[in-house]
């Protein structure tokens, strides 16, 4: 057995060698494919979509309610979980059982790196969980090489619209709007307030950004926005100004890096002018926006990004202007 | 009863139309955006008389934006009051209010069920905007029927049946609402659905939808008012109204109906908005009196200043972040409901 710290300061104590973890969270179960030791995830939640192959995975319940008895039936060595996704009650029957529960809890993009390279720690794959994050940090660092010179973009980013909930400045979202070359024009504590569409229509957003976990599609979205009073007041609605990108935006996982990297392309197309079109180009559905088809292919090569993370994100998004 | 004038009910009707007028203008200028008295009625003229664009966008954030939002408030309270005063004689209960028959339930009900469904159904873009208070609107349809025929007996309503039914549908509905919820507590929709619970007018609603809604509101409560006298005679006891000429069971199912509808249409475009229903007319009755013949008028206004002004306040107090209007009313409405209630017994 050995003692270890949790995220949120929590001592516990774990075998020495992990050979059986559950996943209680989406972003945990993605950061454990991508070490590559998804072959000791016994189970995960009922939503942890990401990738598809943990849709496979004996699943113990929802995050907030998941099933104590299937957990325990299973015999994990340790369950992990995150602060703001899963409840401290899970946590406290766990423990009442001896179940150990290692809790993680990043606040920026930052913290999503160094908190993968702790549970690469945990899982004995320190040296897989290094190599991951120096490969993320230069993959951070050529996306905000990029959109340095580029004044950053305002924008509302919008959870949902009628009524408006935006996130707050102190979210790992916001984090990553900033390495993306933007900043939200939303300057509050909470996590996910309630904006007036008012103080939107005077901030005038250069851009809305959606997420598409619960938009449909945000094409079909600003559209009906646009006929709606008070959002077409706008100019980004009138303008069809956008950003879509996937649900990875949404996760503490890894894969935010390449969501970052996804959003840059669109608030800063004219960053990214002198590039090939990647291989994951391809089979995507970007609309061809007349500015940038067809790049010239130049000396500037960008390495070829993980490809277990890129495609889903680049196959979203349909909407670069 | 004080013999009801047709100037008493004139007069009256003007204080509170004052009243409503003046909150209007304050809640007009408060807002994220400051404007001026003056700037705001050189506005206000312009849209009335020239239909000519604005010049600038703060003019438009205050005729798109705030104007709607607060007509949206009078008639979601309006309704909300006149429905309260109608189920509150209907049922003869002074604890009724337009949620009472689990409407509100069956509104948040059948909003989860079509944000649930969205995603996976390709709608024309007309209807996925009207799609959500259309559901809504069955839903609270659908429940309030399904009440009615469970609060009959021997082919008559029975108010203690009735209220019973209505109850225990609100509290199955919020059941199978709870377990939606956690359910799908990982998935996004949860903001969604948290709106419907909560009671909120921040939703711009398009114009047809906006017809809808004022034609529905003119139409419902004009059925109500034209029974007023009989719910008058009603109150001392429905077989002494019955004794009296008033064909009781008529005039229940068109105030249930008439009622019914108000509600919906309340619910299906801002959610459960508290209070206002239970609270407006009380506190009309002890002002005006119980003739329902110049309660219901007086409501409609009382409910539209009640709801318009706890608007304003969710807009402004935590600004430019707003608050749910529902948060507000129960905030100002149980404290307030608890003096009347002393008052009445002391």
């Amino acid at each position: 057995m050995r003692d270890v710290t949790d995220e949120l300061g929590r001592k516990i104590q774990i075998p020495q060698n992990i050979h059986r973890v559950i996943s209680l969270a989406p972003s945990v179960t993605e950061t454990l494919y991508a070490l590559g030791v998804e072959d000791r995830l016994v189970a995960d939640s009922d939503y942890c979509d990401y990738p598809p192959e943990a849709k496979q995975k004996q699943h113990v319940g929802g995050t907030i309610s998941p099933s104590i008895e299937m957990i325990a039936s299973l015999h994990p060595d340790v369950v992990l979980v995150t602060k703001g996704i899963n409840r401290l009650d899970t946590v406290n029957s766990l423990a009442s059982l001896g179940i150990p529960s290692y809790a993680m809890d990043p606040h920026s993009v930052a913290e999503i790196l160094t908190s993968t390279q702790r549970l690469a720690d945990l899982m004995g794959a320190t040296q897989v969980g290094d190599t991951l994050a120096t490969k993320l940090r230069q993959q951070l660092a050529e996306t905000q090489k990029r959109v340095a010179p580029f004044p950053p973009r305002r924008v509302l980013y919008v959870v949902w619209p009628q009524p408006l909930i935006s996130i707050g400045q102190d979210t790992f979202m916001a984090d990553a709007l900033r390495y993306s070359g933007a900043i939200s024009i939303v300057n509050e504590p909470q996590s996910w307030p309630q904006i007036s569409l008012e103080e939107v229509a005077r901030q005038q957003p250069e851009f809305l950004v959606f997420s598409g976990s619960h938009m449909a599609s945000a094409a079909v979205n600003i559209e009906a926005l646009a006929e709606t009073p008070g959002w077409r007041l706008l100019n980004a609605v009138r303008d069809r100004r956008y950003a879509n990108t996937s649900d990875a935006i949404e996760r503490t996982s890894p894969r935010i890096v390449s969501a970052i990297a996804d959003l840059a392309r669109q608030f800063h197309p004219e960053a990214f002018k002198v590039e090939t079109p990647t291989e994951t180009d391809q089979g995507g559905t970007r609309l061809p926006a007349p500015t940038e088809n067809a790049p010239p292919p130049t000396e500037l090569k960008p390495k070829p990004p993980s490809a277990q993370l890129d495609p889903l994100v680049i196959a979203e998004c349909a909407c670069a202007r | 009863m004080r013999p009801l004038t047709f100037t008493r009910l004139v007069m009256n009707c003007f204080y509170l139309a004052v009243v409503l007028f003046v909150v209007m203008v304050i809640a007009l200028k408060l807002g994220a955006v400051p404007v001026s008295l003056y700037g705001l009625a050189a506005d206000l003229l312009q849209v009335l008389f020239h239909r000519t664009a604005l010049s600038s966008n703060y003019d438009l954030i205050v005729i798109d934006i705030r104007l709607p939002r607060i007509l949206l408030g009078i008639v979601v309270g309006a309704s909300l009051s006149v429905a309260g005063t109608a189920f509150q004689a209907l049922l003869r209960n002074p604890l009724a209010d337009p949620y009472i028959l689990g409407a509100s339930s069956g509104a948040s009900l059948g909003a989860i069920l079509t944000l649930i469904v969205q995603p996976y159904i390709a709608l024309p873009l007309a209807i996925s905007v009207v799609f959500t208070p259309v559901g809504a609107f069955f839903g609270a349809a659908a429940t309030i029927a399904a009440v009615y025929f469970l609060g009959r007996r021997e082919g008559l309503l029975d108010s203690n049946t009735l209220l019973l039914s209505g109850i225990v549908s609100g509290s199955f509905l919020s059941a199978i609402i709870m377990f939606l919820i956690s359910t799908l507590a990982g998935r996004g929709d949860l903001h969604g659905i948290l709106f419907w619970l909560m009671g909120d007018l921040s939703t711009t609603l398009q114009p047809t939808l906006r017809w809808v809604l004022g034609v529905g509101f003119l139409i419902a409560s004009g059925v109500i008012y034209s029974t007023a006298s009989d719910l008058n005679l009603m109150l001392n006891g429905e077989k002494e109204a019955m004794h009296l000429g008033v064909d009781v069971p008529r005039v229940r199912l068109v105030v249930y109906i008439a009622a019914s509808i108000l509600t919906g249409l309340a619910v299906s475009v801002s959610g459960a908005i508290g209070y206002v229903g239970l609270l407006v007319p009380h506190v009309m009755r002890i002002i005006f009196g119980s003739d329902h013949r110049i309660l219901i008028p007086t409501s409609a206004f009382g409910g539209a200043i009640a709801v318009v002004l706890a608007d304003t306040l969710a807009r402004t107090v935590v600004a430019p972040s707003e608050l749910p209007v529902g948060a507000m009313t129960a905030l100002a409405g149980a404290p307030l409901f608890i003096y009347l209630l002393r008052r009445k017994f002391a």
